[in-house]
């Protein structure tokens, strides 16, 4: 599903969002045109319409319900019965395969898609392979990776390494391709070697789509990992999110499912946002040609 | 005056003869290459069911074949895909509908354009799986969790695309018509709709495929009928043959689906973009 | 018989997020155009020449000053080509020139082609711009000014992407097809010897817009760009040109 195309609209999704307008004078307006004020009205409108549905649907908790209900759950406090709030530890659980899963993943998946996307041959041999696995849903790596390894780790391990690997390698060996073929000439011209081409040029031209990759594998991946706890596991975030489902207790249900977002949001805005600001330094990224006048 | 035509290549001399030949050759050699992939592919299949694995835990490829066969010639991979379908289809032109709505705005007002880019950014980066699940607490093993969640997940990639469009046109272009006396509406059909279609079409591509896997998704999840529920039906008996011959043909028609639909669309859109009249690069 | 009123013309661009301090384009221009002549306009690079032709179209507002462009009293039609061909991408070279046509009939695809063999392409009319050479796409632009039957025609340095072979037929043409049809032109450019090959009046502009000089060329046409009186009038109007970069001491602008 991601080619060439994924990186171009997901930095086009960005570049839209990135480009900030001058600092704004302190009136009413300008007030309401502050990125956080926008950001928690966006907020403040999705538990609105959460709280809405929760109203009209009555088996759907509501945000107060699940608040006081996760508050438990992260204190270690008492649920009722024997049930007793578990936080840290499934979390721990998960982060942990999740980092596995990534460790392995994604240098697996740039080297091939830096073979892919360098040498011819290798392109014609492993393109239709990855993309095929890419084509995959992830939840078929799911039950696949849940039915070999039952009940163990290494099943949602091997989920999250095989739904990473075909993204960032489509993702890198696109940018390979799309380093400008008059800068490869030019450095041939001026006789670089090899390895400083690498670098230099194939490495750094290709960063753009291998940040793209990564932030669609940081994604795929996570969602395969629950999607494998869902199903079969007995430890973990996935799996808490089910057990308070099959409890019939909804706030824990759902308040892990939020959780889920909120995990995800938090480590694009603390590792790979700051990270992506650094090795974009030298490039302003691109704003649009119109601008504010229209 | 010089000629329209391009003149014919010069064929004859024995420096193009040697070009052409290599051209060839590379051709062909990267012919045998993607047939070596396959067959690679293919092999690897069988070692791990063989030697790392066993048959029951991954079959083998002729095995998960003959089973897609046998499913496509039953009734029920007629009513299960056609269900699948529809509602993928059934969501993506309400994504549709309303990116048209959301790029506009996004396009032409500032504030609702930092208000939705936000908004859809962080609609993006949801695991989709939370959509899935959560359909089946809010609307219950219904044929609408499939349609709203492939809703949800594509408009923003839509949206975005469209904007990105409509925001890209050359203001040169704009001004000539100006000069010209053209009105606003020759403007939006003259300029604004063929700039913006192409790259609609292009994130419409993606946005078919994530559609397509969010609904099988939720089809695992919350559905009486469908691809999703089928590949659940099979992992809840053990019956992995199953599950595969139904991903094998879940990926045949999307591959189909998108070579045949939007390739050949985007390719018909860009007639304009290169020399020879053929698809953009 | 159409005119073209320039009064105390001024533009001035406010300062803008990336430019802090305001811009003159143009600082009370006047002039008066009557009758079916060329005029060239001529001046170093930012005098404002692109922005005396958006006002002229239309496209532009002026900050005080007035334009009035009429054909028999009532508002001319004007015919624009651009500095740059500005065709549409997604049309063919034919759908182009339609675009800018009013009344659409069976005639106006027969139209359109009449004025691409005009300026020398007779084949082209169902290609996209993608697949004509700049030269080319140039004169689909000329040709597209002449389609809407314009009362006016704007030139703005039609010629000046291309290279000097190319060039010179192109100015060959235009001054065929203007010998045919006579409209009354505003012809901008910053090469001297162009403005005298072509027009029968020759507007100086300086920095910051506003006029220096005003020379009649009274040359008979059709003329070569090697007639000795050509060249003559050529050497005397740069002579003016430089003595006027010698005045402003332009260089220190560009
Ligand atoms: N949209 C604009 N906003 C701000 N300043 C502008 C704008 N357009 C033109 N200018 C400024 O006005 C001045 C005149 O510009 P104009 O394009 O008319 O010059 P020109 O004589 O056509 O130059 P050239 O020969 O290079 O085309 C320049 O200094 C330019 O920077
Ligand atoms: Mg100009």
């Amino acid at each position: 599903m991601s080619d060439m195309r994924a990186r171009e609209d997901l930095a086009g999704l960005r570049s839209l969002g990135a480009r900030s307008g001058p600092k704004a004078p302190p009136t009413m307006r300008g007030f309401l045109q502050r990125p956080w004020f926008i950001g928690l009205l966006a907020l403040g409108l999705l538990l609105l319409v959460w709280q809405w549905i929760s109203w009209v649907n009555l088996q759907v908790p509501g945000v107060g319900e699940i608040a006081r209900f996760m508050f438990t759950e992260i204190s270690g406090g008492s649920h009722g019965g024997a049930l007793s709030g578990e936080f840290w530890a499934p979390l721990a659980v998960s982060l942990q395969r999740y980092a596995v899963g990534l460790a392995i993943g994604v240098p697996v998946g740039a080297v091939l898609g830096m073979v892919i996307g360098g040498v011819r041959w290798a392109r014609g041999l492993f393109n239709d392979t990855v993309l095929v696995l890419l084509a995959l849903p992830a939840v078929v790596w799911a039950f696949l990776a849940s039915l070999w390894f039952g009940l163990s780790s290494w099943g949602p391990i091997l989920a999250v390494v095989l739904t990473v690997v075909p993204f960032m390698a489509v993702n890198i060996s696109a940018g390979v391709r799309n380093v400008d073929p008059g800068l490869a000439e030019m450095s041939r011209s001026f006789g670089v070697p090899f390895g400083r081409r690498l670098h230099h040029l194939l490495f750094g031209g290709s960063l753009p789509s291998a940040f793209t990759g990564l932030r669609l594998s940081f994604m795929t991946g996570w969602n395969s990992l629950l999607i494998v706890e869902w199903f079969g596991s007995t430890s973990g975030v996935g799996w808490r999110a089910r057990f308070w489902y099959d409890a019939l207790r909804y706030p824990g249900f759902v308040g892990w499912i939020f959780l889920f977002v909120i995990l995800i949001t938090l480590l694009d805005r603390l590792l790979l946002s700051p990270l992506e600001r650094r090795a974009f330094q030298w490039n302003q990224r691109p704003t649009l040609a119109f601008a504010e006048e229209a | 005056m010089s000629a329209a035509v391009p003149s014919a290549p010069e064929a004859t001399s024995a420096h193009s003869v040697r070009e052409l030949r290599r051209a060839v050759r590379r051709r062909w050699g990267f012919r045998l290459s993607v047939l070596l992939g396959w067959a690679a592919f293919v092999g690897v299949w069988y070692v791990v069911s063989l030697y790392l694995l066993t048959p029951q835990q991954l079959p083998q490829p002729h095995v998960v074949a003959t089973e897609a066969g046998e499913l496509l010639s039953q009734r029920d991979f007629g009513r299960n895909f056609q269900a699948s379908i529809l509602r993928v289809v059934a969501g993506f032109l309400l994504a549709l509908l309303a990116s048209v709505g959301l790029g506009l705005l996004i396009a032409y007002n500032r504030w609702w354009r930092r208000f939705l880019v936000n908004t859809l950014l962080f609609l993006v980066s949801v695991p989709t799986v939370s959509f899935a699940i959560l359909s089946l607490l809010v609307l219950g093993v219904s044929p609408m969790g499939p349609i709203l969640n492939a809703m949800i997940v594509t408009t923003p990639y839509i949206t975005m695309n469209l904007a990105q469009g409509l925001t890209g046109v050359d203001r040169r272009l704009i001004v000539m018509s100006e000069a010209f006396g053209r009105t606003r509406a020759q403007m939006i059909t003259g300029i604004l709709v063929p700039a913006s279609l192409l790259s609609v079409l292009g994130g419409t591509r993606l946005a078919f495929a994530v559609a397509w896997r969010v609904g099988l998704l939720t089809e695992v999840f919350a559905s009486a009928d469908g691809i999703g529920l089928q590949i659940r039906r099979s992992f809840e008996s053990y019956d992995i043959r199953g599950m595969l011959a139904w991903a094998l043909l879940f990926i045949v028609i999307m591959l189909l689906i998108e070579n045949l639909v939007f390739r050949q669309l985007e390719r018909l859109l860009s007639r304009w973009r290169s020399p020879d009249g053929g698809a953009a690069p | 018989m159409a005119t073209v009123l320039i009064e105390n013309l001024t533009k001035v661009y406010p300062p803008t997020l990336n430019n802090p301090t305001q811009v003159q384009a143009l600082g009370g221009l006047s002039m008066s155009i009557t009758g079916n002549v060329f005029v060239a306009v001529v001046g170093p690079s930012g005098s404002g020449k692109t922005t005396l032709l958006n006002i002229v179209a239309g496209v532009e507002r002026a900050t005080a000053g007035s334009v009035r462009a009429l054909q028999e009293g009532v508002p001319a039609r004007v015919g624009y080509v651009f500095q740059e061909p500005r065709l549409l991408p997604w049309r063919t070279v034919v759908d182009n020139m339609l675009y800018v046509q009013d009344r659409k009939s069976d005639r106006s695809r027969r139209e359109a082609e009449f004025y691409l063999q005009m300026v020398g392409l007779s084949d082209v009319a169902d290609l996209y711009p993608s697949q004509l050479s700049g030269g080319m796409q140039q004169r689909v632009g000329i040709a597209r000014a002449f389609l809407v039957n314009p009362d006016v025609l704007l030139l703005d340095e039609p010629f000046s992407h291309l290279d000097a072979l190319t060039g010179r037929s192109l100015r060959d043409y235009m001054q065929r097809i203007w010998l045919q049809t006579r409209k009354t032109a505003l012809f901008v450019t910053h090469d001297v010897t162009e403005a005298v090959e072509l027009a029968d009046r020759i507007v100086m502009l300086r920095p910051g817009g506003t006029a220096y000089d005003d020379i009649a060329v009274d040359l008979p046409r059709p003329r070569r760009h090697d007639d000795p009186a050509v060249r003559d009038m050529q050497d005397e109007v740069l002579r003016r040109f430089d003595a006027m970069g010698a005045a402003v001491r332009f260089g220190a602008h560009a």
